[in-house]
């Protein structure tokens, strides 16, 4: 049993290893050949986390791996050019029959390579790192956005319609929303701020940091979060929430017919009863169109101005009673009616909704 | 027994080799994007040829871009983790020792997460920035397995029960750490929940490859020069001292080198759970528990392991990938059980 083995016997196992080993190393090695594009025309921009990025030109095959930057896609029109999107990409509902690449954490690498596209598009706060390097390691060219205001929401639509080779698209989408943002601001000169809670996740209390452009749209509509918090998405104490009684608690989802459920159930739920907009019913409900750093947030955030200040909006229907139509896109911005049209449909599903919980 | 000859560990070893080269084929041929086995022939032949500039498919390309590097990190860190495993259960005399089991793939992580939480603020050249990570994996096993053993020590002889609480519950210790500090830092470190649960979806630089090649052939070769004396040692500790054993030694070399394989696997694909525990023990119920035997089949059985795992972990809910780590646990920790019942029995 205990017979030792040869020196030659051992050298010859680590030399059949080695070889096994090397051998696939090797094979890898000669075989890296990078993918390369057969479209011969480059441009370098640098991307809104500062990587210097080529991208074939033009862009027909884009990848988008995460559903803010899918619905930007649409937004802009380019959605036949859209060859694939994440199994969270939902709306437009056309975007759910593209092929999918699996999730924005842990996306296909295969898959994506397979739909050979010009271009991936990632958002900083949704994908992994790994992923862009992965990416650059196929010789994929992605490009990376990076939004934290309203605003970076409007300027990352424009430069990515720049880059897509549709300006104008690009123009007339920022135009509408900065329109919308005007007019908004407008209406709520005089109401002042409300101090509200946004509520991402219940259990446990999970909000949002002051650096996300979700902070940034709460106060686009009138609202001010009482969660102060450098890091992005913050798990909140209870107590704190009750020591700053915030006016209203404000919840986001797409299935806007589960959340009443969901808020009443909010009440009954140990601790929750301590605050005042809890026993007051004060909740504003609206889509998770705000999760998503795309022009339909805009809708959203009126939506929730509605909500909040209801009589900002009260005041000018009494006042201009032939404007009922007032939402009509001015003439000049008719290319981007169509989505305007989807818009205006969702805002009145969740208006209805919004309405019922917030009567009472 | 049989003696041991040089011809038999071969042929032992070259039919675990048949086996996973089967299993690198059926890995390249399945995943999200479906290939065929004429394409992968044909793509394969072409390689072996040094024609690979004639490979213009797409699948091709997938297959050798994507599939094949992430097949070859499977190999590596399967075969890593086996080793450790192996050699951690004949240093601490437990047939239940495991990197994931001890604790000490969650030091290594915690480590790993330390290197990455200091490289932005050190000044470093991109290879040695590239080292930190598997530097710190390193040390951070190193620093459990240490804490580990004094744990289970108890009046100079390791106590197998005393030794497997201390290490779950310093794995668990580390993993709340971990948790604070993900909780407490912002920005970079979202990503790490996915690789914390064990992840060889992302490909590596070239060069790093051959770093893990050459890291595994090093500490392996330098456990394997012990495999005698870790023979003589399952006998117990001053039993191997009277038969000449020089046991603080081989300790130490083992100690390092099978520290270093664990940090190794886990810098590059977070914590695979459990391939350290189930691979040894099936190939010692194969091939018998003579470590001149059990080191290299369990590597090469830890490689078909991890790379079948990872296979699953592509394809069972393709296009979305499920971590390996889920698919090792699932298959390992209800081994484990049985393994500790039918030793309490």
């Amino acid at each position: 049993m205990k017979e030792f083995a040869p020196p030659r016997l051992r050298s010859a196992v680590f030399v059949a290893i080695a070889a096994l080993l090397s051998c696939a190393a090797l094979t890898r090695a000669q075989s890296a050949a990078p993918i390369t594009s057969t479209s011969p025309a480059f441009r370098e921009v640098t991307d809104e986390t500062g990587r210097t990025v080529r991208v074939p030109q033009p862009v027909n095959r884009i990848v988008s791996l995460a559903p803010s930057l899918t619905e930007t896609v649409y937004a802009l029109g380019l959605q036949d050019r859209l060859v694939g999107d994440t199994v969270y990409c939902d709306y437009p509902p056309d975007a759910q029959k593209k092929t999918k690449v699996g999730g924005g954490i842990n996306p296909s690498l295969e898959q994506i390579a397979a739909l050979h596209p010009d271009i991936v598009l990632v958002t900083k706060g949704f994908n992994r790192l790994e992923t862009v390097h992965a990416l650059d390691n196929l010789g994929i060219s992605s490009y990376a956005t990076d939004p934290h205001t309203v605003n970076d929401i409007i300027t990352s639509s424009k430069k990515l319609a720049d880059l897509l080779g549709v300006p104008e698209a690009g123009a007339s989408v920022a135009v509408e929303m900065e329109h919308q943002l005007a007019n908004l601001q407008q209406r709520l000169a005089s109401s002042p701020a409300k101090r509200v809670l946004f509520v991402v996740w219940h259990q446990p209390l999970i909000s949002v940091g002051k650096d996300t452009f979700i902070a940034d749209a709460l106060r686009r509509a009138g609202a001010i979060s009482i969660v102060n918090s450098e890091q992005n998405w913050p798990q909140v104490n209870l107590e704190e929430v009750a020591r700053l009684q915030p006016d209203f608690l404000v919840f986001a989802d797409s299935h806007s017919e589960s959340v009443p459920s969901t808020v009443e159930a909010l009440a009954t739920l140990p601790g929750w009863g301590i605050l005042d907009a809890v026993n007051n019913r004060r909740y504003a409900v609206i889509s998770d169109a705000v999760n998503r750093p795309a022009p339909r947030i805009v809708a959203a955030i009126e939506d929730l101005a509605r909500q909040l200040h209801p009589d900002a909006f009260m005041e000018k229907t009494e006042t201009g009673k032939g404007k009922i139509e007032k939402e009509t896109p001015p003439p000049n911005q008719r290319s981007f009616a169509q989505s305007s049209v989807q818009l205006l449909g969702w805002q009145e599903n969740i208006a209805n909704c919004g309405g019922r919980v917030c009567t009472r | 027994m049989h003696p041991l000859t040089l011809r038999r560990l071969l042929l032992q070893c070259l039919i675990l080799i048949v086996i996973l080269f089967f299993v690198v084929i059926v890995a390249l041929k399945f995943g999200a994007v479906p290939v065929s086995l004429y394409a992968l022939g044909r793509d394969l032949l072409r390689v072996i040829f040094g024609r690979s500039s004639q490979i213009s498919s797409d699948y091709g390309l997938i297959i050798l871009n994507i599939r094949l590097p992430r097949i070859l990190l499977g190999i590596i860190v399967g075969a890593s983790l086996s080793v450790a495993g192996t050699s951690f259960q004949a240093l601490l005399r437990n047939p239940l020792a495991d990197p994931y089991v001890l604790g000490v793939s969650s030091g290594a992580s915690l480590g790993a997460i330390l290197a990455l939480i200091v490289e932005p603020h050190l000044t470093l050249s991109p290879l040695f920035a590239a080292l930190l990570t598997p530097l710190g994996a390193f040390l951070g096993a190193a620093a459990t397995i240490a804490a580990v053993y004094f744990l289970g020590r108890r009046e100079g002889q390791i106590d197998s029960t005393t030794l497997l609480l201390g290490g779950v519950i310093t794995g668990s210790f580390l993993s709340a750490i971990i948790m604070f500090l993900m909780s407490t830092l912002t920005g970079s470190l979202r990503g790490i929940t996915f690789w914390l649960m064990g992840d060889l979806s992302t490909p590596l630089q070239k060069s790093l490859y051959w770093f893990l090649g050459i890291g595994f052939f090093v500490a392996t070769g330098a456990i394997y020069t012990t495999a005698s004396d870790l023979n003589l040692l399952l006998a117990g500790e001053k039993e191997a001292m009277h038969l000449g054993v020089d046991v603080p030694r081989v300790r130490l070399v083992v100690y390092i080198a099978a520290s270093f394989l664990t940090g190794l696997a886990v810098s590059v694909s977070g914590a695979v759970g459990y391939v350290g525990l189930i691979v040894p023990h099936v190939m010692r119920f194969i091939f018998g528990s003579d470590h001149r035997t059990l080191l290299p089949t369990a590597a090469i059985g830890g490689a078909i392991a991890v790379v079948m795992a990872d296979t699953l972990a592509r394809t069972v809910v393709a296009p979305t990938e499920v971590s390996v780590g889920a698919v090792t646990a699932v298959v390992g920790a209800p081994l484990f059980i049985y393994l500790l019942r039918r030793r309490l029995t």
